[in-house]
């Protein structure tokens, strides 16, 4: 059933066969399997912006079909980072440990490998000691069942009780900014067992494969990166298809009208705010071991702000215009804030990107809301039209 | 013809006003009834009431033969035992074409898993063309509802009410800002549904409430003034004071 859907939905083929296209393309200039030409950390950009597109996409189901506007998705993004970085980070440290124990004259007990790993872990927040939800980090399946489990559970608690209260619009807008700064701040503490405001570093380091080098790794992680958004894509256009999709838009456009057809709507907006949160932990998982780094400042609630930005920008309600959005502004951003745009001499004053370009972004942000409701993915509309 | 619907002593106040007052009131299956009444008479927070909206202070609302009671219920748990509801202002879902608004309404499990897996059957495409034909949008079943006029609006609304396979239809001024012709239309769906199931219809237009021909209750300060035919009520002296006098 799922060849058939792809079928009736020739958006979602054209969508992955540009991305299978882009994917070669990047995989051919690559230095580790291709001619070069994109440095290594191009591609880990490029891959990034594939994990940006992957949870803008699933901003657009909450928001641009279902119409929550949820300011808390990139909680869920940092919390799969977070747990994804857990396991990095411990069975890195643990090599490394093990390494410099062996070179002693007696074998190391097991627990003082233990206790070195948490005295390199911790040590930078003066602690040793592994806090309890640490408890499977040397397990990469269990940890890499925490990138679903954390935001899902998080999202299903969250949701239930916000939705079954019936707090809707701008007010659930702000408890979503709400739980996310409260997250981050928590995450700031030494005692969060996190390591507060440092984060967890090195994640780029990828146990056991150091041989491998960052060249091939990184293109792994980019393939990875693809695979996910090419299947979240095909996910969210299977669930906004058809009567769910049907439903779903319906609670955007008039919510109690579909409460009077007889359709629970409190369930339908839990269930897609958990599954966007869920996914939106993949790609956060995808994403801080090409970033390198995760600290409690990625999940600040100006970050899932820029998320809505991106889809609005991109298109609201079609997917292809939240990636779009996502990759349009996200690689822009790099580019001005990277300093990559020339400042602007004005004689009186020089414009440097570097300080302005949030000005830049304010502004079309205001202007695509104003004058483009449909964002740059309304152009499609122009192109293909299919119904008139 | 057997009672569907029992209304006892139900009491609503919003800030200490009794918009709700003492009010009981029975309806029979299949039976079609209007409900008249000036403006402020409680007619629509009588329907929020039936409809799991509102909940009363005081009062009992029991439903169908094992006699449940409707004020535990939620919204979707009571369109789900067969209440139907048009509203006032057309409310269809204009992003949608009429198909799919129909579709949506169409009888079927309603949780979030068995729409998601909901396939589309024959069963139900037959029934779609059977309402669509019934309110008259059979050519209109590929447009945007959102592009309809106004009135074929209303009926894909009540088209949509049709399709839940409802038990009780509570439909709020269906012939506002409609031609004659439309009216005409509208009366004959409005008197087939009752054929089968209770339609209670709210209406301020005396001629349309003429041309149902069905029992009439009289609302006024969120209680029953008068009951019976158009005729009885509006030789009654309370009635014509409070409404037709003015």
């Amino acid at each position: 059933m799922e060849r058939s859907f792809i079928m009736r939905n020739p958006s979602v083929l054209w969508f992955l066969l540009a991305l299978a296209v882009f994917t070669l393309g990047v995989t051919i200039l690559s230095e580790a399997f291709g001619i070069g030409g994109l440095s290594t950390s191009f591609i880990k950009t490029l891959g990034k912006t594939l994990c940006l597109c992957l949870i803008a996409v699933a901003m657009d189901v909450v928001w641009g079909y279902c119409g929550i506007l949820s300011l808390g998705h990139f909680a869920f993004f940092g919390l799969g980072g977070y747990a994804i970085g857990m396991w990095l980070m411990y069975a890195r440290t643990e090599e490394i440990v093990v390494n410099s124990l062996n070179e002693a004259a007696i074998p190391p007990t097991q627990q003082e490998i233990i206790d070195g790993i948490g005295t390199q872990i911790f040590g930078v927040v003066g602690s040793s000691e592994f806090p309890l939800i640490w408890a499977f980090s040397h397990s990469l399946g269990l940890q890499l069942l925490m990138v679903v489990l954390v935001p899902g559970l998080l999202a299903l608690v969250f949701g239930w009780l916000a939705f079954r209260s019936r707090v809707t619009g701008v007010y659930l807008s702000i408890l979503t900014q709400a739980m996310t700064l409260a997250l981050a701040l928590y995450l700031f503490q030494n005692d969060s067992g996190l390591r507060g405001n440092n984060g967890l570093s090195g994640l780029q380091n990828i146990p056991g494969l150091d041989h491998l080098g960052q060249a091939t790794i990184s293109m792994w992680f980019f393939w990875a990166s693809a695979i996910a958004l090419g299947a979240g894509y095909v996910l969210f256009a299977w669930v906004t298809s058809g009567k769910m999709g049907s439903v779903i838009r319906g609670i955007r456009d008039d919510e109690s009208r579909v409460r009077f057809l007889g359709y629970h709507v409190e369930s339908y907006k839990l269930f897609v705010f958990t599954l966007t949160a869920v996914v939106a932990g993949i790609a956060g998982a995808l994403y801080y071991p090409q970033a390198g780094i995760i600290n409690p400042a990625e999940i600040a609630p100006i970050a899932s702000i820029y998320l809505a930005v991106w889809v609005a920008i991109g298109g609201r309600g079609r997917l292809y215009g939240a990636v779009i959005g996502a990759a349009f502004v996200s690689l822009l951003s790099s580019w001005f804030t990277g300093g990559g745009a020339p400042s602007i001499p004005l004689g009186f004053y020089t414009i440097q990107w570097t300080d302005w370009w949030l000005v830049l972004l304010g502004v079309s942000f205001v202007a695509v809301t104003l004058f483009f409701p449909k964002g740059i993915g309304g152009l499609f509309d122009y192109l293909v039209r299919k119904d008139p | 013809m057997s009672t569907l619907l029992e209304v006892s002593g139900v009491t609503v106040s919003f800030d200490g006003f009794r918009a709700i007052n003492n009010l009981s009131f029975q309806i029979g299956e299949p039976e079609l009834r209007a409900v008249i009444g000036p403006n402020g008479a409680g007619k629509t927070t009588f329907m929020d009431i039936i409809t799991g909206k509102t909940k009363p202070d005081e009062g009992r609302v029991i439903w169908g033969e094992k006699s449940v009671s409707l004020l535990d219920m939620s919204e979707s748990a009571i369109a789900r035992a067969g209440v139907g509801r048009k509203f006032q202002k057309p409310t269809v879902f204009e992003d949608q074409t009429v198909r799919e608004n129909l579709a949506m309404a169409l009888k079927n499990p309603r949780g979030p898993f068995d729409v998601l897996w909901y396939k589309k059957t024959s069963q139900g495409a037959e029934k779609i063309e059977e309402i669509a034909e019934e309110i008259g949008l059979t050519d209109e079943l590929k447009r945007r509802a959102g592009d309809l006029s106004h009135g074929q609006k209303q009926w894909l609304e009540i088209g949509m009410l049709l399709a839940q396979d409802p038990r009780l239809l509570l439909i709020d001024e269906p012939a506002a800002g409609m031609t004659p012709a439309e009216r005409e239309h509208t009366t004959d769906l409005i008197k087939r549904a009752a054929e089968t199931c209770a339609v209670v219809v709210i209406e301020h237009d005396m001629e349309f409430v003429r041309r149902l021909n069905c029992k009439v209750t009289v609302l006024h300060e969120g209680a029953v003034l008068a009951e019976g035919s158009l005729d009885h009520v509006t030789q009654n002296q309370d009635v014509i004071d409070v409404y037709l006098g003015r």
